[in-house]
């Protein structure tokens, strides 16, 4: 190990070891885990439920259509994918200023795996202690048979991850038949086992590393917060001078602070950080400290909270603010953009119209004095039902279709093309013109939409 | 102890640039690959002079992505090479 205070060889670079994280219980660590079986329940069993007869969440990318529950989104939709990005951004922000790293702690899926394959290590190999001297020990019968049973469990448990993410693009129940048969498709295969390395190696292998050295949030958070943001800290004026003493002994006599030393903070945190030191980025904000520190504390009959979600402000005895520009700038943010995508998600139009100028001749005069455009138009049912859609043309002028009455039947989710004639006298009015399609459903009148096209015709 | 990793599987500063420059780049691809496909249908694009294969949308989707992410994961190595101090 180099020091890092002295350079040698040019670089401050300090060996990583390897961490051992201990297995810690209290409150915190029952929050962790209700987010972790909220969350896996989530993606584990979405892919599973029904709807209408067909699977409720499917982004179908060979079919160019995403289904959400009652909901078809199509290409033409990707304005409200990018929102939903957007807020998902804008939440972050909020949540960070707020109260600090709360994504990190209980919602990234970095976290919630890593939690999963530190269970199952700690099932096959034992605890802390024992898993570090079982990677110390020379290889024997029952060294390999705890490697193995934890491989098997990570092994299973991400190619199983990696089904479930194929199953959210192609529907699950075909491709369970599929894996029984054994013969999954080469795509999904692909993706599969692409997505479940990934998984194994993230949460395996890489674990904080992955917040310490990749992640750019991880990075950029401190951008987010104030003096007011929830952090969580070890307060300094209450636990030091820090030092071991015998249980029931008074540290005021001992002239030490409520901090015995113990490293059980240092040991439980899954990044291998000293909370004592001060804030830092690679803390997750997991709280595990806490609890740990709780634990300790709590067995010493000290008041909790010598490592405590607090703020800066209030760690110095200052006013804790919970409003602030900021705050209010994101959460202002936040709930505009949120309510209006709802409401173009509810008055969403599921049907679409357009129309393309047919590209081979300008218009064309009729023998009877009139003049004659063509166009190519697309109606796209967006609904899950067959429609019959009729096409009216509005503009100056006597206009007139051809087909009339322009209508067509269009299966659900389907995209029909048909061309359309429109025709009107010569010069009246004279020269080109604006017009507008209008596509409407005869059964359902609500589900319509309009659409402008061009119309040429001579000016003299 | 390889160039990239040590002992335990931790990773060496090398190791940890190219598995920074490795995400950041995923994420980036993943994003690309979104906006591009949400507005390019491969089969659209079919209709012209493009390869056979191009009508496979989940093929070119694939294959989109992973040019993305090669693309930005050399971008990303070029400039921590470049920003390197000795």
């Amino acid at each position: 190990m180099m020091d890092a205070a002295v350079p040698e060889g040019g670089s401050y670079y300090a060996a990583q070891q390897k961490i051992y994280p201990r297995e810690v219980q209290g409150r915190y660590a029952r929050l962790r885990m209700l987010a972790a079986w909220v969350l896996l329940g989530v993606f584990y069993l979405i892919p599973w439920l029904s709807w209408n007869g067909r699977q409720a969440v499917l982004f179908d990318l060979p079919a160019r259509k995403f289904y959400v529950f009652g909901l078809v989104l199509w290409p033409q939709d990707f304005i409200f994918l990018t929102g939903l990005l957007v807020i998902a951004a804008l939440a972050l922000f909020f949540f960070t200023a707020l109260a600090g790293r709360l994504w990190c702690g209980y919602a990234c899926p970095q976290t919630v795996w890593t939690e999963v394959f530190l269970w199952m290590e700690r099932i096959t190999e034992g605890g802390r202690s024992e898993r570090m001297k079982l990677d110390r020990a020379p290889w024997s019968v029952r060294k390999l048979a705890r490697k193995s049973a934890k491989q098997s469990l990570w092994v299973s448990f991400a190619l199983w991850t990696g089904f479930t993410f194929v199953g959210f693009f192609s529907p699950i129940r075909d491709l369970l038949g599929d894996v029984l048969a054994l013969s999954p498709g080469p795509w999904e295969t692909f993706w599969a086992l692409f997505y479940g390395c990934a998984t194994y190696g993230n949460a395996g292998y890489l674990r904080e590393q992955v917040c310490k050295y990749m992640c750019p949030y991880a990075r950029f958070q401190s951008a987010m917060f104030d003096r007011d943001s929830l952090v969580i800290t070890y307060d300094a004026a209450r636990g030091e001078p820090r030092g071991a003493r015998r249980r029931g002994a008074d540290p005021q006599a001992l002239g030490l602070g409520t901090c015995i030393d113990c490293t059980w903070c240092v040991q439980v945190c899954p990044t291998g950080i000293d909370i004592r030191k001060g804030l830092q980025y690679e803390c997750i904000a997991c709280a595990a400290c806490i609890d740990a520190c709780d634990a300790v504390i709590d067995r010493m009959s000290y008041p909790r909270g010598l490592i405590r979600y607090t703020t800066q402000n209030a760690l110095e005895g200052r006013p804790a603010r919970i409003l602030r520009p900021r705050i209010v700038l994101y959460g202002a943010l936040l709930a505009a953009i949120a309510g209006a995508w709802a409401l173009a998600i509810v008055l969403r139009t599921p049907v679409a119209l357009d129309v393309i100028r047919d590209r081979s001749a300008l218009y064309r005069l009729l023998d009877d004095g009139r003049v004659e455009n063509v166009y190519e138009v697309k109606i796209l049912n967006k609904t899950e039902q067959p429609h019959t859609f009729r096409i009216t043309v509005a503009g100056d002028g006597d206009l007139s279709l051809d087909p009339e009455p322009a209508r067509f039947r269009v299966a659900g989710g389907e995209v029909y093309s048909a061309a359309l004639r429109v025709r009107r006298d010569a010069y009246e009015p004279a020269g080109s013109q604006d017009v507008v399609f209008e596509v409407a459903s005869e059964s359902a009148p609500a589900l319509h939409t309009a659409t402008r096209g061009r119309f040429l015709a001579p000016a003299r | 102890m390889s160039i990239a990793t040590q002992r335990g599987g931790e990773l060496t500063p090398f190791g940890q640039a190219v598995a920074a420059a490795l995400w950041c780049s995923f994420l980036a691809a993943a994003a690309a690959t979104m906006l591009c496909f949400a507005f390019l249908d491969p089969e659209g694009l079919a209709r012209g002079e493009v390869p056979l294969w191009w009508t496979t949308r989940s093929k070119v989707y694939a294959l989109g992505f992973f040019l993305f992410w090669v693309t930005a994961a050399v971008a990303s190595a070029l400039t921590l090479f470049v920003v390197r101090r000795p």
